[in-house]
């Protein structure tokens, strides 16, 4: 990290833009972490964006005739948006070609969409778009469930958390997909982990990821109060300790590497995470469940000790 | 609301009714208004949909009368019977809302000991009283088994809610009438709009200004406010605006912070980020009372 510090504009919470881009007013619910980093990623994109949005809460954001983008912004069904970024890309490539915009008119095309598209529903068209090696940025905002419908388990639910297709005392059975390593496995331009409550390693990644070309993947941890069930004041503090705890490792993917942007030094034992939310609240009460605590703390002190 | 609707559901359906009960959701988010409908009959049921000319209203939160969306009164006849959640009584409703028939209210002030009313379970159990021919039992069973998921405190604490405005409208056993039954000859259209077939460069439209979505007024949602102390702020604004998830507080210049008002949702994650703790979170309610106070003075 430090040797590229001296690349980035981002050196500190002092260095990001005070002035945002993204404009309020949208129908997401108070204190959602997704259009956190959205909003936060928006700002080192700068407007000359295009988002090729699938199906789910962020359909929400640009609802006619309102819209909190200063660009452009398509809609696309849950399992294609990387199809539809293709479709862009080629009819801004041909725009080009043949002289009809300048170069200076080009839109970055950025397919946004959740965990359930990203981890489950679309990842056959975001595969053929890497084999393609199409040149654009995914960021998927992860709020661990497919949230727009109700917050049901997605293929990005961790284990044991209480969704709504998994209401039992062991909340659901099986483990969150490890999507970081599938992307980086098809030797991508790049992908990262971020979330909005640590802005300045988001900003940098971003930074750093749009000035590649090829296919390139940003997943958002996305503390969502609805799904989650907890104060939607504590979206940040959740954010952070998901990182403090090493349940949400921050790294990325470049050059054939996998480097660790932030090592928590001294991890917090997750049960500080999970007891903020209440879907964990089954972990805790009517009894605590040492068994799953444990198993869940092991997991995660596994993932550090492979990583160190 | 929802489970308030399935408890009332319930418990008649124990008490040998047809019943016919369903949610209905407007915008997917905290703090929207949503419309729970229960319908029910000894004979089987043949109308279908919202229900459009209400025997009785139940109002959660009436904060909802004054939201259009809501339409709280829509339908209501001299003869539909209301009750309202709220800590004014029915003689001031009754006026402000010009209503000549039966107008009951549940107060939101909880037992002393307890932090809030369970109005859910507390209107389940006024409505029950009203129909007159719900029991104190098919009203308890019906709320056990409605929230069998939650925590056996939190299962108790509801059940004693409904007994409690169960026996408190006592006096009002009965009140409600049934409603005649509709023919399907005497069904008439909804008042809706026809939007024909049109071509894919109108029916897709396409918007050209940049961030309207301003215009939208999100700070009606806001039931806690957060206010700046700016004799504490340290101007460092790069933190408040930062976290936001809404982009609603913007800085002047000199890196003074301003929140926009009209869209700020009232989240109060500013609130929890905020280094000095320069931001306070006070209750729209007061904060409006504050502000036409001093508009008046
Ligand atoms: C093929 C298909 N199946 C189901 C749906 C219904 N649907 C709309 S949004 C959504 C949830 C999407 O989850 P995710 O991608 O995680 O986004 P989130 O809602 O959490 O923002 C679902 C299932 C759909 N639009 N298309
Ligand atoms: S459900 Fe969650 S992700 Fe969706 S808008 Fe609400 S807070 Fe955001
Ligand atoms: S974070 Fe707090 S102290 Fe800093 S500018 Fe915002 S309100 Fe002022
Ligand atoms: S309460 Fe929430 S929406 Fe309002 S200014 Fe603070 S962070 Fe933004
Ligand atoms: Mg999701």
């Amino acid at each position: 990290m430090s040797e590229r510090a001296s690349e980035t504009a981002f050196r500190r919470m002092k260095d990001l833009p005070s002035t945002h881009l993204l404009g309020a007013g949208t129908a997401t619910c108070a204190g959602c972490g997704g259009l956190q980093a959205i909003h936060e990623i928006y700002d080192v994109l700068g407007e000359k964006t295009i988002f090729v949005n699938a199906a789910g809460c962020m359909t929400l954001l640009s609802i006619y005739p309102f819209t909190p983008f200063r660009g452009s912004w398509l809609y696309t069904a849950m399992a294609c948006a990387p199809a539809g970024a293709q479709g862009v890309r080629d009819a801004l490539d041909i725009l080009k070609d043949k002289g009809r915009i300048p170069a200076e008119e080009d839109l970055r095309v950025v397919v946004l969409t959740g965990d359930g598209a990203a981890y489950g529903m679309g990842l056959s068209s975001t595969s053929a778009a890497i084999d393609r090696d199409l040149d654009f940025l995914y960021i998927c905002y992860d709020n661990e469930g497919y949230g727009n419908t109700g917050q049901q388990s997605s293929a990005g639910t961790p284990h044991a958390a209480r969704t709504s297709t998994h209401r039992g005392a062991l909340g659901y059975p099986g483990f969150k997909k490890d999507l970081f390593s599938i992307w980086a496995a098809n030797r991508p331009a790049y992908v990262a982990t971020v979330t909005g409550a640590e802005p300045v390693d988001l900003a940098r990644k971003v930074e750093k990821a749009a000035a590649m070309r090829g296919p390139r993947l940003l997943i958002a941890l996305s503390p969502c109060p609805t799904g989650w069930s907890y104060e939607p004041k504590d979206s940040v503090e959740i954010g952070r300790l998901a990182v403090e705890t090493g349940v949400w490792p921050l790294k990325e993917y470049v050059d054939g590497r996998v480097v660790h942007t932030r090592r928590p030094r001294k991890r917090v034992p997750v049960e500080e995470y999970l007891r903020l939310q209440g879907r964990f609240a089954h972990l805790f009460e009517p009894e605590r469940n040492d068994a799953l605590l444990d198993e869940i703390q092991a997991r995660v002190d596994a993932y550090w000790e492979a990583a160190d | 609301m929802k489970t308030a609707s399935r408890i009332l559901g319930s418990a008649f359906f124990r008490e040998g009714f047809e019943v016919q009960d369903a949610p209905r959701y407007g915008a997917e988010r905290r703090g929207a208004p949503i419309f729970a409908y229960v319908r029910a009959a000894r004979e089987p049921i043949h109308e279908r949909g919202v229900i459009t000319r209400p025997d009785l209203v139940v109002v959660a939160d009436d904060s909802l009368v004054s939201v259009a969306a809501a339409g709280v009164l829509v339908g209501a006849s001299a003869r539909t019977v209301m009750l309202i959640c709220s800590n004014d009584d029915a003689a001031v409703w009754r006026e402000r809302l010009g209503l000549d028939g039966p107008v009951f209210t549940l107060a939101c002030e909880p037992a002393p000991d307890d932090e809030v009313r369970f109005l859910g379970a507390a209107s389940a159990g006024a409505a029950s009283r009203f129909t007159g021919v719900i029991g104190r039992e098919s009203l308890e069973h019906a709320i056990r088994e409605e929230l069998q998921d939650l925590r056996p405190e939190a299962v108790e604490r509801n059940v004693g809610e409904g007994l409690t405005a169960f026996d408190e409208m006592e006096a009002h056993a009965g009140c409600l009438s049934e409603g005649t039954i509709r023919s399907a000859e005497a069904y008439e259209d909804p008042n809706w709009v026809e939007l024909p077939f049109e071509g894919v460069e109108i029916s897709a439209p396409d918007i050209h200004g940049a961030a309207t979505s301003v215009q939208v007024r999100t700070g009606l949602w806001r039931t806690m406010r957060p206010v700046i102390d700016y004799d504490r702020c340290n101007r460092c604004s790069w933190i408040c605006t930062t976290f936001c998830p809404d982009s609603a507080i913007h800085a002047d210049a000199d890196r003074t912070p301003r929140i926009d008002y009209d869209n700020c949702k009232g989240c109060l994650v500013c609130v929890a980020v905020c280094p000095p703790h320069a931001i306070a979170a006070v209750p729209e309610q007061v904060a409006v009372a504050a502000d036409s106070e001093e508009a008046s003075t």
